[in-house]
């Protein structure tokens, strides 16, 4: 108190002052930490997300020409796509492997020691054979030709083609070799092996252990489109209409607050519990079946209601009351004040309450490894509505499922799965913005 | 329209419009409203002043149940319109409402064009068989609110882009769309500037020609300016009613002349 009864200058700073600076300067400097500290994790990950995952996107395919052999693939020579479908997919690997000593021949390679036929062949993926009698039982004309495929190649094969394997690691795989390596160099150099654009990856299904390079997502974007869809037809009408009735129609008192602090409560229980709930009730209980997006999609939905619900309220308690009273002042029932005036002035923020509400759905993992969609599913689900009851997969379940392989091409596979997640999560908040930004109303 | 005019002002025919009798409102502990009885006339601006707080508007929202809306608000007594009780538990209160306008006291035009603005009322109550009526409507209405000029050639744009005053006039031609008998206004020009406030108060001195109108005001002035009956509320009673220059000029309860003095308020 002294300092301001003497005279003091206004040129010289007084202690007070100087350690409310100081304060002030170091909270400051805390914020910027925290926001710098933030920032660097963000860029880790996602540098760490897209350096693994890029490689996913890209693959190498094989183009050959190859020998249908009648003798082997038809033996009874009627062409009959039921009797040629006698023949496995062991009967097919031969005709491939001898299509590749062939070009190989051709381009004047020599075997070395210590390298059997079999070896060349197993450039290919296994999922080549497959691939090849699929077609040829479509095509049952083309026994006895020789026709050119393209085909996947193996997926150690893959990884050397995107600097993931290299030769001194061959020469400790026991699943490649540095001749092999020698002998897709020739493939390469002659056009025969390219690497491109993976558009299977996005429409293919999963694929067992050994062959990562076939695996696709197709199966786990369709099972978390299909839930997204039960999700949004369940909890945005049941939320929407909760909250208007809670919001606008509910007496206030003792049974309300019950029902407000649980809806809060709800919003904060881990998803796991919702997970447990699922299976004892949908599908213990009501008997749905398992793996399938019906019962996922109920799941989320109990998951999401909250979400929305307290988005919904929080933004119909933003609209000014006074546009209630306007409403009621001409005669408008109480019906029709909320349905025409405050809903509307409401919708923006209720649409973005659903749709990150939705994006936290499309996100989660646990509840759905209890109700069993960490199967293996190759089959696609059908079309809606049968499909939704069809075993699928879902997208963050399927990273969840490739980080537990083995095979080192199914890290690069579970990271490029993140990404597509990514992608679909920030198209989706970048709608919530953007319909926020679009119907944002002033009065 | 100035003071001079309370003098040679005098209600001519006085047809009670609504009766008030033994009115009281609790708000769940608060005593709100004390025993009023009142009789507002047809074709009579009357103008309820007094301190904040001392329920004239409360009273003003029982004339047209916007009480309604709030849950531990309670009204006990009569308050009949044309010798009809408006809280029979026949009476829905939509339709009360169709008949006793209501203009508040910030304007609150709903956030769309100034035609819907308008026509909502009249569309909501099925008062126009076609658009060609409805148009008719909103000219008329918007004409009675004294601002068809200002706006006829943007019936299109949004209400919420006017100034404040015009917003008011719009507000009042939305209440008179739907032809009520009885016009509240809660402190109407109390958002407003002085011109705008001057229009709003010709305007209302013009509804009375058609309607009954009641107005809650903070500015004595203003209620010496546009009514002809003024009742002053002080906490909660009804203290003083009567004709408006009676009431400005030669106050029969002390609580009014120490209120219009300026010594309580």
């Amino acid at each position: 108190m002294s300092d301001l009864s003497q005279h003091s200058s206004l040129y010289t700073v007084t202690d007070n002052v100087r350690r409310r600076n100081a304060v002030e300067k170091r909270f400051r400097a805390y914020g910027l930490a925290a926001i710098a500290t933030g920032v660097l994790a963000l860029v880790v990950l996602l540098s760490t997300v897209l350096s693994n995952g890029a490689g996913a996107f890209m693959q190498t395919y094989v183009t050959l020409e190859v020998e249908l052999a009648a003798d082997k693939l038809d033996k009874q020579g009627n062409r009959d796509p039921e009797e040629m479908k006698s023949v496995s997919t062991f009967g097919y690997s031969p005709l491939i492997r001898n299509a590749v000593i062939a070009r190989a021949a051709e381009l004047g390679w020599e075997m070395p020691d210590g390298m059997n036929p079999k070896d060349m062949g197993a450039i290919i993926s296994k999922e080549a054979a497959a691939q090849l009698r699929n077609f040829v039982l479509a095509n049952p004309e083309t026994v006895g030709t020789t026709i050119t495929i393209e085909m996947l190649t193996n997926g150690r094969i893959d990884g050397y083609m995107k600097g993931r394997v290299d030769r001194q690691f061959a020469a400790l795989d026991g699943n490649v070799s540095p001749e092999q390596l020698d002998l897709v160099d020739l493939l390469v150099e002659a056009g025969n092996l390219e690497k491109r654009f993976n558009f299977a990856f996005l429409i293919a299904p999963d694929a067992s252990g050994q062959r990562p390079e076939a695996a696709g997502l197709g199966v786990a974007i369709l099972g978390s489109i299909y839930m997204m869809m039960i999700v949004l037809v369940l909890a945005l009408p049941i939320g929407v209409a909760a909250s208007i009735y809670l919001e606008e129609f509910a007496p206030t008192n003792k049974w309300t607050d019950i029902i407000e602090v649980n809806i809060s409560n709800l919003a904060a229980v881990p998803s796991i519990v919702f997970g447990i709930l699922g299976l004892a009730i949908f599908i213990n209980f009501a008997g749905l079946p398992q793996s399938a997006p019906i019962v996922g999609g109920l799941v989320l939905t109990l998951m999401t209601l909250p979400t929305i619900i307290i988005a919904t309220r929080a933004s119909l308690k933003s609209v000014p009351p006074s546009i209630r009273d306007a409403a009621l002042g001409v005669g408008a029932s109480k019906m029709q004040s909320v349905f025409h005036h405050v809903l509307p002035l409401a919708a923006p923020g209720i649409l973005t309450g659903t749709i990150i509400g939705l994006a936290q759905a499309l996100g989660e993992t646990a509840p759905l490894l209890l109700i069993g969609m960490v199967a293996f599913v190759k089959e696609f689900p059908a079309a809606p509505p049968e499909g939704f009851f069809d075993p699928a997969s879902a997208l963050p379940v399927q990273v969840y499922n490739w980080t537990q392989r083995a095979d080192a091409g199914f890290v690069e596979r579970a990271s490029g799965a993140i990404i597509v997640l990514l992608i679909f999560l920030i198209i989706m908040n970048a709608v919530a913005v953007m319909l926020r930004r679009r119907f944002e109303r002033r009065w | 329209m100035n003071d001079m005019r309370i003098a040679e002002r005098a209600a001519k025919v006085s047809t009670s419009k609504i009766s008030a009798t033994g009115v009281q409102v609790h708000y769940s502990d608060t005593h709100a409203i004390k025993d009023v009885n009142v009789e507002i006339e047809d074709k009579t601006v009357t103008a309820f002043i007094g301190p904040s707080g001392c329920g004239k508007s409360t009273f003003l929202r029982c004339l047209n149940r916007m009480n309604d809306t709030i849950d531990v608000c309670r009204v006990e007594g009569q308050i009949l319109l044309d010798n009809e009780d408006i809280y029979d538990h026949k009476v829905d209160p939509v339709q009360l409402r169709a008949k006793v306008g209501m203009v508040f006291q910030k304007p609150n035009p709903f956030p769309k064009s100034i035609y819907d603005n308008v026509a909502y009322g009249p569309r909501i109550h099925g008062m126009a068989r076609s658009k060609a009526d409805l148009d008719v409507i909103v000219e008329k209405s918007l004409r009675r609110g004294a601002i068809w000029d200002e706006v006829k050639d943007r019936l299109n744009a949004p209400g919420t882009g006017l100034s404040g005053g015009q917003q008011q006039r719009l507000c009042i031609a939305r209440a008179v769309a739907t032809e009520p008998e009885v016009l509240l206004m809660d402190e109407p020009c109390s958002a407003l500037d002085p011109i705008a406030t001057a229009q709003v108060e010709e305007l209302i001195d013009d509804l009375r020609k058609r309607f009954s109108v009641v107005i809650v005001t903070h500015s004595m002035q203003q209620a010496a300016r546009v009514s002809q009956k003024t009742a002053f509320f002080h906490l909660g009673n009804l203290v003083e009613y009567g004709e408006t220059g009676q009431i400005f000029t030669n106050p029969i309860d002390p609580r009014t002349e120490a209120y219009i003095t300026g010594r309580i308020g």
